[in-house]
Parts: C-alpha cells; structure tokens; sequence
C-alpha cells in the first residue's frame, strides 16, 4: 500500500487549468523527487497534498485512507508535514521556539505562547532535539530572523519534522542556497532518506537524481515521465543535455 | 466504426474590416480528416493561420463557416466548460481556455469524452540544455499510444528543431496562404517549395540531410 497516493488530480482555477490529471503513489519511507519546468504545476500539486487546494477531480489517499478536501490542519494532524518554496517562520521567535510551535503535543496547550515558551523544559529538550538532527543545535537561542538563509532553510526543516510527519514534503530545498549550502542540506535530507517518506519538488538535478528513488516529471499539469533516476537518464535527449551530468 | 478522431469539414474563417463594406483581411480554409491516432507537425509561416486554426480545432474560436467534429462531436456546439474533455490547447507551457461566449452554456451539449482527445501542442518550449525534450516527445508518443491525437506547432528556427519534427510526426500540415496542405511525411513536406522558401536555404539543406539520413540519424545538435 502507498503511503500517499493522488489519483486523477485535476485542478483548475476558473478558465485556468493548473493540473489536468495527476497520478503519483508513493511508498512507504520512498524518497519521490517531482521536477518539471516553471508553471508546470509541482506547487500546485504539492498545495492538493497538503490540502491547501481542493482538486475539483481526484483523490488523496494517506495510508489508504481519503484525505481528499480535509483542510491543512486535518491533514497535517494526520502526518503530512511540509516546507515552502518561500520560508515561513515566525522571525522574531528564537530557532528553539520554532521548532517547539511545530511540536504536536506543544500545539494541543493552546497559543499561549509567553507562557508556554517560557517553562516547559520538557518541549525545550525536544526542540534542542530537533535541531540538532539539523545542525542548529548551536544556535537555538538565535531569532529566526537573524539566522543565515540556509540555517533557516534547515530550521524549516526542523520544524516540519518536529510534528513527527509520516510525509515529509519539501517545496524546492535548495532554492537560494549557495554550493556548500546545497551540500549542507542535501547530507541532511540523505540522512532523512528512508526513516519517513518524502516527497521534494525540485530544481536542482544533482540533489534530486543523488537523493530520489524515483522521480516523475511534471509538464502541461500531467506526469509526462517518471522513472528511477537511472531510467529517466537513459532518455537519449536526457543523455545530451545538462541532465545527463548527473547520471 | 468509430468516428475519426478530428474531421474539419469544409471549415472557413474569415477575418473582416470595415462597417459597412466588410473587406476581408485574412482567410483560412480547411477540409481534412484526421481519422487514427497519431502525431502530426503544423508548421508554416508567422501570420498563416496557425493559431487560428488551433483555435478553431479547440472550440476556442468558431469557424466562420463549417464544423469542426471532434470523435464525431461539433466541439463548437458542447458546453465551454466540457470543451477540453474533447481537445486541449498548450500555448508553450500553458494551456489555452478562453472561449468566445457566444451562446448560453444551458444552450449546449455535454461533451460525450471524458478525457480529450485531441492534444495540440502550440510551440511548445524546447531547450537543449534541460533535457525536458525527451520527456515531452515520449509524452507525446504515450498519448498516440493511448489512442489520442497529437498536433504539435513547431518554429523550425534550428537543425535540431527539424529533427525533433522528423523523429515525431507521422504526418504534417502546412499552413500557408490561406489554406493547409496535408503532406503524408517528412520528405514530401521538405519537397513543398513553398516550405522550403519559408525554412530558407540553410534549413532547407538541413532538412534535406535528415532525409538523406531517413530516421537513423537523429539529433544533430
């Protein structure tokens, strides 16, 4: 059984057809790579997952079960975490608060953050958890806002895992990082590889065709390929192009 | 037997100026059949009619005169909305929705297909350097294969442009002076002298070498 499956996924926004009938299922702790050119719908798709966007056709199904059209918050009570193509973090919180806001059990006490932030030491040692399986375990108590671009990025990260999701997806990780940045995330989601399923859009091919099982590619709002790296390179049109590099 | 997938019977569009005296400024005219599936490249030159007649094959754009009949349906006569359960137009990356309204919805039919038929690629954005290329053509490939209709519009303005239409399409249409011409394969298409002075001699001879070569030498970049 696939731990997320889409079938049929159609969504159009008025006269505008974003996806016209995606089908993905992913299984259990499989690391899914979803790469396509602008415009070509990965957002929008990673948004039906989520359950930001209702599909107008199709179906979500979460370890078998319909998650279609619940909202965010159902969807992520149910272990489907995400990052964002545009960070959001609450800039002002330190790293450590960030990840104590993504932890389930924090969440159930309610938005009183002054006090909840304060004591509770048992969120702390979670959160200084957290960030240590990121690498940020140095800089706990530095405001988000403050952090370099690619620590917030592994913040990010932090904080989608702090929820202890059954998926994990990530909006194009890398995006804005420099070289050793990429490097830096990509041997933090290497370690992330197989402990939880992932799904991660993405542009950079050397992060993708390294990392991915298996990868589709998405164009005119439809899977036009989808394959294991390997089988994706053996495109001859793949071979000749810059893809072809990273086989 | 069923219906071919794409007939445009004696369609005509005219394009006028003027109140009073109506003078025409542009005419298209068609009349073909596209009975099995398959790929089939549209080329010809800017202003030809191109997109008009992409337009009309998509129930975007009404023929002056005619019918355009989708799997035996007048895609003119079905709901907006339903339109692309019949045929679907990508301009590059996008897809084309936009309807001239020009009767009801409630006045229309459904569309009898639920998923399209017709898949018109409108210059779709080819890049060497991504290698998206591969996956679109064996996109392109799956749908005939799933029995579908594949018209694709190419601007040859590279060798490898040629290439790409050579590997593809089974058959083409030339669309030029107001009228299309059918043309059974890559080497008749290549012999049409009014194609060969829109490619120009450069292309042209590359086009006459991937004749010579036939299917096996591809990609030429």
């Amino acid at each position: 059984m696939s731990m997320i499956e889409a079938t049929g996924v159609h969504v159009r926004f008025g006269d505008r057809v974003v996806l016209e009938s995606v089908d993905l299922a992913v299984a259990e702790g499989e690391f899914h790579g979803v790469m396509g050119p602008n415009g070509a719908g990965k957002t929008t798709f990673f948004n039906v997952l989520t359950g930001r966007v209702k599909p107008s056709r199709g179906a979500i199904r979460l370890g078998g079960e319909d998650v279609t059209g619940l909202s965010v918050h159902r969807i992520a009570a149910k272990g489907v975490a995400r990052s964002f193509q545009i960070m959001t973090l609450f800039d002002e919180f330190s790293a450590s608060d960030n990840v104590m806001m993504g932890l389930p059990e924090f969440r159930a006490r309610g938005l009183d953050l002054a006090h909840a932030a304060a004591g509770n030491r048992q969120f702390a040692a979670k959160a200084s958890e957290g960030l240590a399986a990121v690498g940020l375990a140095e800089k706990a108590d530095v405001r988000a806002k403050d952090l370099s671009y690619g620590d917030r990025r592994a913040l990010e990260i932090a904080v989608a895992l702090a929820q202890e999701p059954r998926v994990l997806c990530l909006d194009e990780p890398t995006s804005g990082l420099g070289s050793d940045g990429v490097q830096r995330l990509t041997a933090l989601v290497a370690r992330l590889k197989g402990k939880l399923t992932i799904v991660a859009i993405e542009h950079d091919m050397e992060f993708l065709f390294s990392l991915a099982d298996r990868i589709s590619v998405i164009h005119w709002g439809q899977v036009v390929a989808r394959g294991t790296p390997h089988e994706l390179q053996q495109n001859e049109w793949v071979r000749r192009s810059n893809l072809g590099r990273f086989a | 037997m069923a219906a071919p997938i794409l007939v445009l019977e004696r369609v005509r569009k005219v394009y006028a100026r003027g109140r009073v005296m109506r003078r025409p400024t542009f005419t298209l005219e068609a009349d073909l059949a596209l009975e099995e599936p398959g790929i089939v490249g549209v080329v010809g030159p800017n202003g030809a009619g191109k997109t008009t007649l992409f337009e009309m094959m998509t129930g975007s754009n009404a023929p002056t005169s005619g019918r355009v009949l989708v799997a035996g349906t007048d895609i003119h006569r079905v709901k907006y909305r339903e339109r692309d359960r019949l045929a679907i137009h990508y301009h590059q990356s996008y897809q084309v929705r936009r309807f001239h309204k020009r009767v009801p919805s409630i006045f229309l039919a459904p569309s009898p297909t639920l998923a399209p038929m017709v898949h018109l690629f409108d210059e779709p954005q080819f890049n060497l350097q991504d290698g998206y290329i591969g996956f679109m053509l064996d996109f392109f490939r799956k749908l005939r294969q799933e029995g579908r209709l594949v018209v694709l519009c190419m601007h040859p303005t590279a060798a490898w442009h040629l290439d790409i239409l050579a590997e593809i399409a089974g058959q083409f249409l030339f669309v030029a002076d107001g009228g299309v011409a059918r043309k059974p394969d890559f080497g008749s298409l290549v012999a049409e002298p009014r194609f060969r002075s829109y490619l120009g001699p450069e292309m042209t001879r590359a086009a006459e070498g991937i004749c010579r070569r036939g299917s096996a030498g591809k990609f030429d970049a």
